[in-house]
């Protein structure tokens, strides 16, 4: 399997505060990486520096073979690295199919130009794009809440619907940041298919979750991290076996 | 009849400058005071090109709308590619400095302004033709940012508002969205004020001055901010109530300053009783 996402010697300090020390990782296609280790030990951090929201003070990060260290938020995105939030951030004023509508790598109504002189394209694009949320909502079994406020749905429905905005970018890299937090019942299993399906579909997918038994049903390998440091890596069982982890996580 | 077509073009030449204005302040959420400078690059460009160079007036206003947009962009390249909060700064420079020069080169008449505006349309349709000309202006104006707004184009402005970080990760470009809008605002306000220096014949700096961006805010805030008529209602508004006043008949000197009294009272009133404006927005696009 291809890597997809290739991060070597990532270093990021803020101030006196290390958040990110020496990160070597891989992410492959058709793999579920679970990221997991204490509050505070950098694991929004990695997110923030795969995407482009944090610009690292070192290393490199490479995304099909292609150094995306330099590349800018909104170009990594269309280069495919789709994440999500995890207090969603979903846009408030809008309904959950224009929260999904905005969300494609490329939308071509956000040019003026194109909107006045190429309306019968953006309309086209309009097209297409609605129908691709439409099936994603329809397997979520969000399709009827399409028109709806987002604002009006419960916390769990939210959630989804922040991972379906992030599915509207086709891209090979997907950063989930604690899709678990705060969902439970029919929500839950949704969000464990939908994950399952995505990797299977070729998606490199990295999860950070605190919910164990998420990541022990679904996670093919695991990482556990902590001040900034990648502390273990291994097989899932593995990690939730080791000592070290216990001992950072509950204390000893 | 001479002077309602006269408030009709003031008024439609206000409809313009409050829903361009609103187009920056409330839908893209840029805070700017540098408004009524546009329209007044508008003016000038229009009046100057005119006198000096005999351009015909169509050709001039649009000159004058292109020279808006250019400037707009050499406040809002630098300020906006760092952060949305350097242009409300960049903007008190630029209005504050470039009215000053106005006021001081020979060129722009200095403080007197410019008097010898070619009148362009003579005879007894001069008032009625530009009445007819500034209400086509100020509809296509209010419908071209309906028309926007209602579109793939508004759906990205209303997500950069709501949230600008998951906004740009989505791999929306927030800072390009927000030159635009501000380009395309600015050029309206430009074209507005062509067509003021041709109707009166007379421009003078202190029609341009930072308290007109004050009364434009008011306008917008009053008839409600990021929706479609509520500029318009905000501008008739706003313009109908000091002329109304006059129809009273009492001393100038209590007139004037019952006007500023109104003014804020009336921003004072929705502050508390309405805060959403005249026209309120609708809480989510379907």
């Amino acid at each position: 399997m291809s890597a997809v996402v290739q991060i070597d010697g990532l270093s990021k300090r803020f101030g006196g505060i290390v958040v990110a020390d020496d990160i070597e990782l891989t992410m492959k296609r058709g793999e579920i990486l679970g990221l997991i280790g204490p509050n505070g030990a950098g694991k929004t951090t990695l997110f923030n520096l795969i995407s482009g929201v944090v610009t690292p003070d070192a290393g490199t990060i490479l995304l099909n073979g292609e150094a995306i260290r330099n590349v800018k938020l909104f170009r990594r995105a269309r280069m495919g690295v789709a994440r999500t939030w995890q207090n969603m951030r979903l846009f408030s004023s809008m309904s959950v199919l224009d929260n999904l509508l905005v969300a494609p790598r490329s939308y071509p109504g956000e040019s003026v130009l194109q909107v006045i002189f190429a309306p019968g394209a953006v309309r086209r694009h309009e097209d297409e794009m609605r129908a691709r949320a439409h099936a994603i909502l329809t397997r979520m079994s969000l399709a009827a809440l399409a028109n709806r406020p987002v604002t009006d749905l419960p916390f769990g429905r939210q959630k989804l619907i922040g991972l379906a905005r992030a599915l509207m970018n086709d891209g090979d890299c997907l950063l989930l940041d604690e899709p678990m937090a705060g969902v439970e019942g029919e929500a839950y299993e949704t969000m464990k298919t939908v994950v399952r399906q995505e990797a299977a579909g070729g998606r490199a997918v990295c999860v950070v979750e605190h919910n164990v038994s998420f990541v022990k049903d679904l996670c093919t390998s695991a990482i556990f991290m902590a001040n900034g440091r990648i502390i273990e890596r291994g097989s899932v069982a593995d990690l939730l076996a080791s000592s070290t982890l216990a001992e950072l996580y509950f204390g000893s | 009849m001479e002077y309602l077509l006269s408030i009709l073009v003031l008024c439609s030449l206000y409809v313009m400058l409050s829903s361009s204005f609103n187009l920056i302040i409330g839908y893209g959420g840029l805070v700017s005071v540098a408004h009524p400078i546009f329209f007044a690059i508008g003016a000038y460009v229009a009046a100057l090109s005119a006198i000096h160079f005999g351009l015909p007036a169509v050709p001039a206003v649009l000159l004058g709308g292109a020279v808006a947009i250019v400037a707009s962009a050499a406040i809002s390249l630098p300020s906006l590619r760092v952060s949305g909060d350097y242009l409300l700064i960049t903007s008190i420079g630029f209005q504050l400095g470039l009215l000053q020069i106005i006021k001081n080169l020979e060129i722009t008449g200095g403080p007197g302004g410019l008097s010898n505006v070619p009148g362009t349309i003579t005879g007894a349709l001069r008032s009625p033709a530009f009445a007819a000309i500034s209400v086509l202006l100020a509809a296509a104006t209010v419908l071209l940012i309906r028309w926007l707004m209602r579109g793939p184009y508004g759906r990205a402005i209303t997500a950069m508002r709501d949230d600008e970080l998951a906004f740009t990760a989505l791999g929306r470009n927030a800072t390009h969205i927000k030159i635009v809008i501000f380009a395309l605002g600015s050029g309206m306000a430009g074209i507005a004020g062509g067509i003021y220096a041709f109707f009166y014949q007379y421009i003078s700096p202190e029609q341009f001055e930072i308290l007109q961006s004050a009364l434009i805010l008011t306008m917008v805030v009053v008839g409600g901010i990021s929706t479609t008529w509520g500029p318009v209602v905000g501008a008739v508004l706003l313009l109908a109530l000091p002329q109304a006043i006059t129809f009273i008949h009492m001393p100038p000197n209590v007139a004037g300053g019952l006007q500023g009294v109104l003014y804020t009272l009336l921003v004072l009133i929705f502050m508390f009783a309405r805060p959403q404006g005249i026209v309120s927005a609708p809480r989510t696009q379907l």
